[in-house]
């Protein structure tokens, strides 16, 4: 017989709970930032109509055409298992795989390669329309770093990220999770964070001002700067001190 | 401020369902619960500016949200009785059922499940928080309102309750 806590865990597990309401903003006026948002429940009587639409439109449509489909619900992103095949970082959601200059021609900044580092075993392009931040995203992936031990899931050593905007301190340092510690850095002048421990998320301030949330690839230490009004990221398993090194030498 | 509206849209998605959740194990209603969660992250919005940076967002979500609901059933004047039940059986689009969950039969967890309805509220509210919704021990302190400190000593009464009633009905 399992302990009581384990019970209670296998319950927790199967509890019926109503169902959430689905909250959202609605920006009812320009002056929206100087009042206060109006939250409001989509209500489930037409949620629930339209949905019946969609599936009685989808299934007349399929049936018509001989088809049948299945939709699943996927509740989370998938995390990386296995370091993959393919191009390293494949699995990291990074964007589309090209070269650095083809990057370097789709992008307004300059980007920056870590000399320490030499050419990235690939790199990666994310655009606006794909998913990226306002004015793109770069990922130089590094299979070997000196003194950096490769994660056994993705097979990344390093992986740099860059992308325009700004640091928005107040909401990157409240999403990151509660097993993470925090401490401003310099990094050749320019302000920056090292970020230890298992960081989930990240956040900033996209090249249009609009607010830019996304997963933390490798989920490991990270430093975080802005050069000049581009935002820096360099995640692995590596000491402050060597990811100071490691941007100090960009 | 532009980007502390859209940042905070990224918030209410993120965390309506425990919010609404914690809610719903303080109201007993849904109905309830669904108010308190809608104007928790109204006032959580208005009171940003007031944020201390060192804290964690998710507690301090959870105690406004659950502030508002107490507020909602003590204003209400009628008591809700927590009433959990279990899902009938695997839905598509569930997580696949977890090693304590096949290792604990459906019948044993339906028992189980209803003789933590019929703790105290206070005993119910502190298993549901640290049970059911998985909270921390920082979170079910903000989200019942407690110290940390009793929020501990509270669950292990309860556990204790509930412990004496699951051995008191295995001896019958």
């Amino acid at each position: 017989m399992p302990e009581l806590e384990d019970q209670l865990t296998a319950v927790a597990a199967s509890i019926e709970w109503p169902r959430t309401p689905q909250l959202r903003i609605v920006r009812t006026n320009r002056l929206f930032e100087e009042t206060s948002p109006r939250i409001v429940r989509t209500s489930r009587r037409y949620v629930l109509a339209a949905a019946a639409a969609l599936l009685i439109a989808i299934t007349l449509a399929f049936t018509w055409l001989g088809l049948h489909t299945t939709i699943y619900r996927v509740p989370n992103p998938p995390t990386p298992s296995a370091p993959p095949s393919g191009t390293l970082g494949s699995n990291l959601d990074l964007g589309r795989p090209t070269t650095l200059s083809e990057a370097q021609a789709k992008v307004s900044w300059k980007i920056v390669v870590p000399p320490a580092l030499g050419h990235a075993d690939a790199v990666y392009l994310k655009p606006a329309a794909n998913g990226g931040p306002s004015g793109g995203e770069v990922s130089l992936v590094y299979a070997n770093a000196p003194g950096v031990q490769a994660s056994p899931q993705t097979g990344v050593a390093v992986l740099v990220t860059e992308a325009r905007g700004a640091v928005n301190e107040n909401f990157f340092v409240k999403i990151i999770g509660p097993d993470t510690q925090v401490e401003q850095v310099s990094v050749n002048g320019h302000p920056g964070y090292w970020i230890a421990g298992h960081p989930h998320d990240f956040a900033f301030s996209d090249a249009n001002g609009n607010f830019y949330m996304e997963q933390m690839r490798l989920a490991t230490n990270t430093l975080v700067f802005n050069d000049d009004g581009t935002i820096v990221r360099i995640e692995g398993e590596m000491t402050k001190a060597q990811a100071v090194r490691l941007a100090g030498s960009l | 401020m532009r980007g502390d509206a859209a940042a905070f849209e990224e918030i209410v998605q993120r965390y309506q369902q425990v919010a609404f959740r914690t809610a719903y194990v303080i109201t007993g209603s849904a109905a309830d619960a669904e108010d308190a969660a809608q104007e928790g992250f109204v006032k959580a919005y208005r009171a940003l500016d007031r944020f201390r940076l060192d804290a964690a967002l998710r507690p301090w979500l959870l105690q406004i949200v659950a502030n508002e609901a107490r507020n909602r059933a003590r204003s209400s004047g009628r008591r809700q009785h927590l009433e959990l039940k279990l899902a009938e059986g695997f839905r598509p689009g569930d997580a696949a059922p977890s090693p304590e969950a096949v290792a604990v039969g459906l019948d044993e967890r339906r028992r189980l499940l209803a003789m933590v309805n019929a703790l105290s509220e206070e005993d119910r509210q502190v298993i549901a928080c640290r049970y059911f919704l998985e909270l921390s021990g920082e979170e079910t302190a903000a989200a019942l309102g407690l110290a940390e400190g009793t929020v501990k000593s509270r669950l292990s009464r309860a556990l204790a309750r509930l412990r004496s009633r699951v051995e008191e009905t295995a001896r019958a």
